[in-house]
C-alpha cells in the first residue's frame, strides 16, 4: 500500500461540521469528492434536526452524528480524534454552508504536506488570489474581525487576518494538540493562539470564499459585541495558560 | 487612642435575641432533616449532600451557642454579631457556588467527551472498513 512518494501513502480525512445544513450539505460533499478525491469525506453532524444526517450519507460520506448540538468546537475535537484513531496522517476541513469551495481546502492540505503543522484559509489576506477580488463582508462584521485579527496577532506576535476561519488543513501534531484541549465556544480564535503557544508552524494561506448560499450566520450586531468582549477574556486567559507542548 | 480602646471597640454589642435563636435552631434541624429525607430518596447524592449537612450543624451550634458567634464577631472585628453571621453566611455561598460551577464545567466536559465518543462508534459501527487504530 505505501506508495513511492511518502506524501501520497497519507490518508487523508475531508470533514465538514454541520449543524442543520440539509440545504447545502449533499453539494458541499460531492464539491469535496471532486477537489480531495484520494480523501475521506466524513460529515461531523452537530445534533442536526433537520436531514442533514440522511443526505450525507446518500451523497457517500462518512457520517459522526453528535447525540446533541454541542457546539462547533467539539464537532471539531470529533473529527480531530477520529482521524487519530483512524491513522489518518492529514485532515482539511470546510463548513458546511457552501461558504468554502473545496478547491481551496485542496491548497490548505497542500500547504500541510509542504510542512505547516496548521493552515489556514484567509478571506482577509491583503495577498488576495488573483482573480477574486475578496470576500464581500459588512461594516460591522469586518470591525469584529479587524479586533479579533488584532488581538490574536499582538497575542502570538504573528499576523493573522482572519482569525474566525473555519477552512483549515492540519497534520498529526496539530490534530494531537487539539485532541487534548479544544475551546467549545471559541474555536477558531482560541486554537490559533494554544497553536502558536505550542510551538506550531501556523501558515495563514490567502483563499477566496463565497456569501452563504442558505441561512444567515448566527452573528448579530449584539451578540458580537458580547462575542468579542468574551473573546478577549478568553485570549487574556490563554495568555496565561501553561503551554501545550506539542510532540 | 489606645490599645485597649481599640480592642474595648471589637467587644459585641448586638446579640441575636432568643427568638431568633430558637427560630434559628428549628430551622437548622429542618434543614437536615430535609437533606437526609433528599438523600433517601436518591434526588441528592451522599458526596455532595456533606457539605448541607455540615452547614445545617453549624447553624444548630451557632443557634444553641451564642457564645460561638460572638467569638466570631470577635475574630472578624465587628460589634455586631448578626454582621458577623451574614458576612460568614455569604462566602460560605459564594464559595458554595463556586464549587457547583466547577463541577458544572467538569461534568459538562465528560458529556462532551461521551458524545463524541457515540459520534466516533457510529462510524466505525457503519463502516467497518474504517480501521481502528489498536492501541
Amino acid at each position: 500500500m505505501p506508495g513511492p512518494c511518502q506524501n501520497r501513502s497519507v490518508k487523508k480525512l475531508v470533514f465538514i461540521p454541520a449543524w442543520n445544513e440539509e440545504k447545502s450539505i449533499e453539494a458541499v460533499i460531492s464539491d469535496a469528492r471532486a477537489h480531495v478525491p484520494d480523501a475521506d469525506v466524513m460529515v461531523v453532524d452537530d445534533g442536526s434536526t433537520d436531514r442533514t444526517a440522511e443526505l450525507s450519507r446518500r451523497a457517500g460520506a462518512l457520517v459522526a452524528s453528535l447525540p446533541f448540538n454541542q457546539g462547533v468546537g467539539a464537532a471539531h475535537q470529533t473529527a480531530y480524534i477520529f482521524a487519530l484513531r483512524n491513522s489518518y496522517g492529514i485532515c482539511g476541513q470546510l463548513d458546511g454552508d457552501g461558504q468554502h469551495p473545496a478547491s481551496e481546502v485542496a491548497r490548505l492540505i497542500e500547504s500541510v504536506q509542504a510542512g505547516a503543522d496548521l493552515a489556514v484559509g484567509s478571506r482577509f489576506s491583503p495577498n488576495a488570489t488573483p482573480g477574486h477580488p475578496g470576500y464581500k463582508a459588512s461594516f460591522a462584521r469586518r470591525l469584529g474581525q479587524r479586533l479579533f485579527s488584532l488581538l490574536v496577532s499582538t497575542s502570538t506576535r504573528q499576523t493573522f487576518t482572519d482569525t474566525t476561519s473555519g477552512m483549515r488543513a492540519l497534520n498529526v501534531r496539530a490534530m494531537e494538540l487539539f485532541a487534548e484541549r479544544y475551546s467549545s465556544e471559541f474555536a477558531e480564535v482560541e486554537s490559533l493562539q494554544q497553536a502558536v503557544r505550542a510551538g506550531l508552524n501556523v501558515e495563514e494561506v490567502p483563499v477566496h470564499m463565497l456569501a452563504r448560499a442558505h441561512g444567515d450566520s448566527f452573528i448579530t450586531p449584539l451578540t458580537s459585541a458580547f462575542y468579542i468582549f468574551k473573546t478577549l477574556i478568553v485570549l487574556l486567559i490563554g495568555q496565561l495558560r501553561p503551554r501545550q507542548v506539542g510532540q | 487612642m489606645n490599645l485597649t480602646m481599640l480592642f474595648a471597640a471589637t467587644e459585641p454589642v448586638v446579640r441575636l435575641t432568643p427568638q431568633a435563636r430558637i427560630l434559628a435552631a428549628v430551622l437548622a434541624i429542618a434543614f437536615m432533616l430535609l437533606i437526609l429525607d433528599l438523600i433517601r430518596r436518591d434526588k441528592l447524592l451522599e458526596r455532595y449532600s456533606i457539605v448541607w449537612f455540615l452547614l445545617g450543624l453549624a447553624m444548630l451550634a451557632g443557634a444553641i451557642f451564642p457564645v460561638l458567634l460572638e467569638l466570631l464577631a470577635k475574630a472578624l472585628g465587628v460589634r455586631d454579631v448578626t454582621i458577623a453571621l451574614f458576612s460568614v453566611t455569604l462566602l460560605v455561598l459564594l464559595a458554595l457556588s463556586l464549587n457547583f460551577s466547577v463541577i458544572a464545567s467538569r461534568q459538562s466536559k465528560q458529556i462532551t467527551r461521551l458524545a463524541q465518543q457515540s459520534a466516533i462508534d457510529g462510524v466505525e459501527e457503519e463502516k467497518p472498513e474504517v480501521e481502528s487504530k489498536p492501541d
